[in-house]
């Protein structure tokens, strides 16, 4: 009866019915509902009244009789874990990861290509070649750190501040590009705004505005990995803002709950555009609320390669091996505005922003530390400057010449299959810019094909490229079929990717 | 809401609920005698427990499907879900209170023969739930997350609209969730109130991107669900609670599909066209055969059956053929789902509506 339906939402079992509580229930038809509850009361420890110990099943805790608040500890919160100190020297030698030279240099060219492709973008918004854009100034070291402490098919969900770990991943500078130029190269068809970028072949899950919503997808995506026996992480970036969401709370306690080998990766750049973190929480950052959540929980100096490194491996062998959850709390300062829209002189001092990038940046104290150790020296660094403005400058420079996407697949991929009305709905398009197209730039985009023949061989063969990342789309994201046929495909120049 | 939205709201038949049997039933088990009188002893002035009426109308037994059984609605979903947990070793069931049987029965015995990895119980968060389900389905596993009443769907609403719906057109079809589905109660149950009885499907017909399919009896929700599960975009499926036990007919035991976007056609006529979904479709059924007898008017019925994306064609088709169109729903009458149809039903190119 849907009454005993109600109840069950409304009423703990039987508990305040007391001994007709049980029959009570019975009664009224809930069956499914006495059973469980019966098994329960058989379950429940053996009550004795010398005892003194609190039975409450929600808590497993000693009585206390001195009444008292605990206090949350801001003044002195949790460490930050570092390996060097801002000079780039390492602290304490037995944290040095040890890693060989290139793939130090790994590092260093990964974070140094980011941020020339950030300035270079970031003015061809200003000159109005694309529609916005979001630098990484200063978490360079959060991504690459990071991304390198994964295995390559560790999953990849991210907020929107993490390229780094697509760069890391040798993402090409072109699709880079055509992502924010909404070419025909776009691996995302043109749909979305620059930087919500995704790749299939790397594992890294297409990004999307609204913030957090990311979290609970990601724990889904671990519990899969966790029942497939895929031997995967899966990571989640957010910012500190975003862990204010709804979806922060809920993706923690649904990883902790349901045993998810995940790691959530928080970057407290602190800002979430002009509201800094004062304004964000009142507690000890992101890192204090993990153990709430009965989550192992780390915060680390984001501005040391090595630290988040070290934090993020560590994490990853633990989550995978005991398929519980870990908190990165990755501590750093957002150089840049929070995008193009943005002015943060309006909210933050100029001094502010001088003294992280002087004084307690990622890349220089990176740079400090291959200097030191004889592995980079001033004359590489102007090479590599050169040559890394110049990869960036040709990717551009091909991606501004290239068509928009054909104005069909503003209907495509809404389903599957594409429902009849849609169907009409661009057939009507299709109509009306035969009749109207003087007024729209077509030139700019791909030759508009005729609907009905989207399907036609001729179109199949033009669009090989698609096909064979769709056909990869029907295989999970965990299997161990390589992607690479995927990037000889598309057949548009060279990936350059600045890789040493 | 518990407001009826159609024309057709007179026809509802107000009945004594047969109060003396449960109070007596309640002394029985230990009260207090005359803690709870029955009503009748307090004589006409009594308020009698008051509930909709409508009259569940099986189908006729399917034959085309093996082996059937009797089921009721709550039955032929854990069939559904056996079956389908049976066919694909990937697939999941979780939400609130699913590992014990859930608070309507439709899990009940599922944990105990597919394990306690594969039907378990989540926080209390549909926020949470529904973007749990996205990221198991991101992966390529089968997803079935239930939200306990639709009534609290909407936390949720963000993870289904923003997420759900877009993944596959933002991502240019590298990523999809197409095989989550979403399962929840709906509708009207008599004392529901606001919170236990709404009818959410207005709200997720405005989205591109889902499915949302509505059955009106046992055989139709397990095919129906079936075919949710096995779709490849993702989908919401509502199950009308005022029918997990009052609807029982015979359900094959073998899965089976109904097709989605399909409307149903459940008895001919020339003179007006009715549609509806979930319940409504029996109070429909009885408003036909009442104007055909009382007023000799034929009716042609449909049950829409999917609401996202909707059979434009056999709803116009019929419109065509009578003329007339009427729709009756649950939920409010602004915004409603009746507002779409009417609407597309007039487009000039479309039909010839009186």
């Amino acid at each position: 009866m849907a009454v005993a339906a109600a109840a069950a939402r409304v009423w703990r079992p039987s508990r305040g019915l007391g001994r007709a509580g049980l029959p009570l229930l019975r009664l009224l038809g809930a069956r499914g509902l006495a059973r469980s509850h019966t098994h329960r009361w058989q379950q429940q420890r053996h009550f004795s009244s010398l005892d003194d110990k609190p039975q409450f099943p929600g808590a497993s805790a000693e009585f206390i009789d001195k009444l008292e608040f605990i206090q949350p500890n801001v003044i002195s919160g949790i460490p930050i874990y570092r390996v060097m100190d801002r000079q780039g020297q390492i602290i304490n030698p037995s944290e040095d990861p040890h890693l060989p030279q290139e793939k130090v240099l790994k590092f260093y060219k990964s974070m140094t290509l980011l941020n020339t492709m950030d300035r270079i973008l970031y003015e061809s918004q200003r000159q109005g070649r694309i529609s916005f854009y979001m630098t990484n100034y200063g978490e360079e070291g959060t991504h690459v750190g990071s991304a390198a402490a994964l295995d390559d098919t560790d999953l990849v969900f991210g907020q929107y501040r993490e390229a780094g770990v697509l760069m890391y991943r040798d993402y090409p500078l072109e699709l880079f590009m055509a992502q924010c130029y909404g070419n025909v190269s776009d691996l995302g068809k043109g749909r979305q705004m620059p930087v919500h970028y995704g790749c299939r072949e790397r594992h890294f899950v297409t990004i999307s505005s609204p913030l957090a919503t990311q979290i609970p997808q990601a724990v889904g995506a671990a519990y899969a990995a966790k029942r497939a026996n895929a031997n995967r992480v899966v990571i989640c970036y957010f910012g500190e803002g975003a862990a204010s969401e709804g979806d922060a709370h809920a993706g923690f306690n649904f990883a902790a709950t349901l045993e998810c080998p995940i790691i959530f990766f928080c970057r407290n750049n602190g800002y979430a555009i002009s509201t800094p973190t004062s304004e964000q929480y009142r507690g000890d950052g992101i890192a204090a609320r993990g153990p709430g959540y009965g989550i192992l929980s780390i915060r680390v100096d984001g501005n040391d390669v090595f630290a988040v490194y070290n934090a993020t491996k560590e994490a990853r062998r633990r989550a995978v091996a005991e398929n519980q959850p870990f908190l990165i709390e990755a501590m750093t300062y957002r150089i840049g505005h929070h995008s193009t829209s943005d002015d943060s002189s309006a909210y933050r001092s100029v001094d502010e922003v001088n003294y992280w990038d002087k004084q307690d940046h990622p890349i220089s104290r990176l740079r400090h530390h291959l200097q030191s150790r004889g592995w980079w020296d001033d004359e590489q660094e102007k090479a590599w400057r050169k040559q890394s403005r110049k990869k960036v400058m040709e990717a551009f420079e091909q991606a501004e010449r290239k068509l928009k996407p054909n104005p069909n697949l503003i209907f495509s991929d809404v389903y599957q299959e594409m429902p009849a009305q849609l169907r009409k709905q661009q057939e009507s398009l299709a109509r009306h810019l035969q009749t109207y197209g003087e007024h729209y730039p077509l030139d700019h985009f791909e030759k508009q094909v005729p609907p009905n023949t989207l399907r036609s061989q001729a179109v199949l063969e033009a669009c090989s490229a698609r096909l064979l990342h769709w056909a990869g789309s029907l295989v999970s994201p965990f299997s161990t079929l390589s992607y690479t046929v995927f990037s000889q495909g598309l057949g548009e120049g060279t990936s350059g990717t600045g890789h040493p | 809401m518990a407001a009826v939205a159609a024309s057709a709201g007179w026809l509802l038949r107000l009945r004594a609920a047969g109060a003396d049997g449960p109070w007596r039933r309640l002394c029985g088990a230990g009260l207090p005698r005359g803690f709870l009188q029955s009503a009748s002893a307090y004589g006409a002035a009594a308020q009698r427990r008051q509930v909709a009426h409508f009259t569940f109308q099986p189908d006729p037994e399917p034959v085309e499907y093996g082996q059937t059984q009797k089921m009721n609605l709550f039955q032929a979903v854990t069939s559904a879900l056996d079956n389908s947990l049976a066919k694909d070793p990937t697939a999941v069931i979780f939400g609130e209170d699913v590992a014990f049987g859930g608070v309507f029965r439709c899990t009940v015995g599922l944990r105990d023969k597919y394990g306690k990895d594969r039907v378990f119980n989540t926080p209390l968060c549909e926020q949470g739930i529904v973007g749990f389900g996205i990221g198991i389905a991101v992966t390529g596993a089968t997803a079935i997350a239930e939200i306990q009443f639709a009534d609290y769907i909407f936390p949720a609403f963000d993870q289904i609209v923003n997420e759900a719906a877009k993944y596959r057109y933002r991502s240019g079809d590298l990523f999809n969730c197409g095989s989550l589905t979403i399962r929840s109660p709906w509708g009207c149950v008599g004392h529901g109130a606001l919170y236990h009885s709404q009818s959410p499907e207005a709200f997720f017909a405005h989205c591109p991107g889902i499915k949302v399919v509505v059955p009106r009896s046992p055989f139709q929700a397990k095919g129906l669900l079936l075919s949710c599960i096995e779709d490849k975009n993702p989908c919401i499926f509502f199950e009308p609670k005022i029918l997990y036990r009052a609807a029982v007919e015979q359900v094959p035991v073998e899965p089976y599909n109904i097709p989605l976007s399909q409307a149903e056609v459940i008895r001919e006529g020339s003179d007006v066209t009715l549609v509806a979904w979930g319940t409504q479709v029996h109070v429909i059924r009885e408003v036909a055969a009442m104007a055909q007898e009382k007023l000799g008017v034929s009716c042609e019925v449909i049950d829409l059956r999917t609401i996202l994306p909707w059979d434009v064609d056999t709803v116009c088709k019929s419109v065509i053929k009578t003329g007339r169109l009427l729709v009756s729903h649950e939920a409010p009458l602004t915004g409603g789902f009746a507002s779409e149809i009417s609407s597309t039903v007039q487009i000039p190119h479309i039909s010839n509506v009186i």
